[in-house]
């Protein structure tokens, strides 16, 4: 990993077969919990984009965990490659995160009967959304790409503390929201056979982020290294 | 060694002072600024003291954060252009002292005279009497936090467009905004706001050595 031109090459074994792993996972999951589960007795067929919805903020909200760890790690230790990861996991999350607001919103109108509340939960996610833009915007300003990721660093560490306040905003205030989902310490409050798909789906929504997150770094790398030899020599190889 | 700690503060804190108030436009430009925001609203919404007095918490809160935000970039961009910055790090006595210097005089030339419009936005907004204690409390508390965070954007953005350090600093004072209000609301219907005002003081405990070691940090950035 250490090195970018090994990292290159060994990615470039690894993206067909974590692709393919992906879209397995990925189609399971989302056929098990679109098609096969049982229907919610209250809400009937809506309930199913939680199947879309629950992964994705799980996968917004970790994404930014994750870059504030490489933040992190960039500042402390000044290890460039994991300024490089947090430039490149910046847009998955903030994806992620567009889609959780999107679903959310589509589940809402049928059955809160709005598009959206000023809920807490709702709230600290669009903030969350916000710090996300600034991130990308503060980064695109900057035209030294390694004091750019520096940049983007400090400011992720002082931007995951909306992390936990989205996480305790259903327990800490009175929401229209509905409580976690997944809980570590307790038994799911779903049955099994609508459970067991989501976690399906949330295994196969970290796999693309996975998949994701080494094609953006491999962008990343090419970007920054681009002067180089070994750059050129890739570049004539994959244009034959 | 505190002794030199201190003395170092008390030069930066004098210097700086000293050059705000040679130039009137530095403390009065924030004062202005939020009295004409605050202005804005009853001429939007209409006169009505109901309307008016439920909505002060809201509006005192949005036009103290804009003010703060007003100079920021003035924190440390005179001092970047002109070379004082570069001497201060070159002196080797703690930056982080330094940074702290800085965002006490931002506060002290942006959220102390924000605290004192805020003394009349609260009357011409019919906000009772009641409430002007909790007010004040939490501006104090939130303005200060709105130092740390614009010193933060400040170093960040330095030397680029001043814009740019708003938008950065935005939406992390959402927190502020919301717990601020919520102090001077529960006042209105005479809950208590004091929990409110504790998270704003851990929000200000935890941020007075992050903020400022990440501003330093920041800072560093332009030298490279």
């Amino acid at each position: 990993m250490g090195s970018p031109p090994l990292f290159y090459n060994w990615s470039s074994k690894i993206i067909p077969w974590l692709g393919l792993l992906t879209l397995l996972v990925l189609l399971i999951g989302l056929y098990w919990g679109l098609f096969l589960a049982p229907m919610d007795y209250k809400q009937g067929d809506v309930y199913r984009i939680i199947y879309i919805h629950v992964p994705s903020a799980i996968l917004g909200e970790s994404i930014f965990i994750f870059m504030a760890i490489c933040g992190f790690i960039n500042v402390i230790w000044r290890a460039k490659i994991s300024g490089m990861l947090l430039k490149a996991a910046a847009p998955i999350g903030m994806s992620f995160t567009l889609l959780v607001l999107v679903t959310g919103s589509v589940w809402g109108k049928p059955t809160w009967g709005t598009w959206w509340v000023w809920d807490a939960r709702l709230t600290s996610t669009l903030i969350l959304f916000f710090i996300y833009a600034a991130l990308i915007g503060l980064h695109s300003t900057i035209e030294d790409k390694t004091k750019a990721d520096r940049a983007v660093s400090i400011l992720s560490i002082v931007g995951v503390a909306i992390i936990p306040v989205i996480k305790k905003s259903v327990d800490w205030w009175q929401t229209l929201h509905q409580p976690s989902t997944f809980t570590i310490t307790s038994s799911p409050s779903m049955s099994p056979d609508m459970y067991i798909p989501l976690l399906v789906c949330l295994i196969g929504f970290y796999l693309f982020f996975a998949y994701m997150l080494t094609l953006n770094l491999r962008n990343v790398v090419i970007e920054r290294e681009s002067s180089k030899n070994w750059v050129k020599h890739v570049m004539d190889q994959e244009s034959k | 060694m505190f002794g030199s700690i201190f003395s170092w503060l008390n030069i930066i804190l004098k210097r700086d002072l000293l050059i705000a108030f040679r130039k009137s436009s530095t403390y009065i430009t924030p004062l202005v600024f939020f009295l004409i925001v605050v202005t804005f609203f009853p001429l939007a919404l209409g006169p009505q003291e109901s309307l008016l007095s439920s909505l002060a918490p809201g509006v005192i809160w949005i036009a103290a954060l804009l003010a703060s935000l007003l100079a920021v970039e003035t924190i440390f961009s005179d001092d970047f252009r002109d070379g004082t910055l570069d001497e201060f790090f070159i002196s080797l006595e703690p930056s982080f002292i330094l940074v702290f210097a800085k965002v006490l005089i931002h506060w002290l030339i942006t959220g102390l005279p924000i605290l004192f419009a805020s003394l009349i936005a609260a009357i011409v907004l019919y906000l009772p009497f009641e409430s002007f204690i909790p007010m004040l409390l939490s501006l104090i508390l939130g303005t200060s936090f709105m130092s740390l965070l614009g010193a933060l954007g400040a170093a960040l953005s330095l030397g680029r467009s001043a814009i740019l350090s708003a938008i950065i600093v935005l939406p992390f004072s959402i927190p502020t905004l919301l717990m601020g209000t919520s102090v001077i609301s529960s006042s209105l219907t005479n809950q208590d706001f004091s929990g409110f005002l504790m998270i704003m003081g851990a929000m200000l405990a935890i941020g007075i050595p992050l903020l400022c070691l990440l501003t330093v940090e920041a800072l560093l950035l332009n030298y490279e």
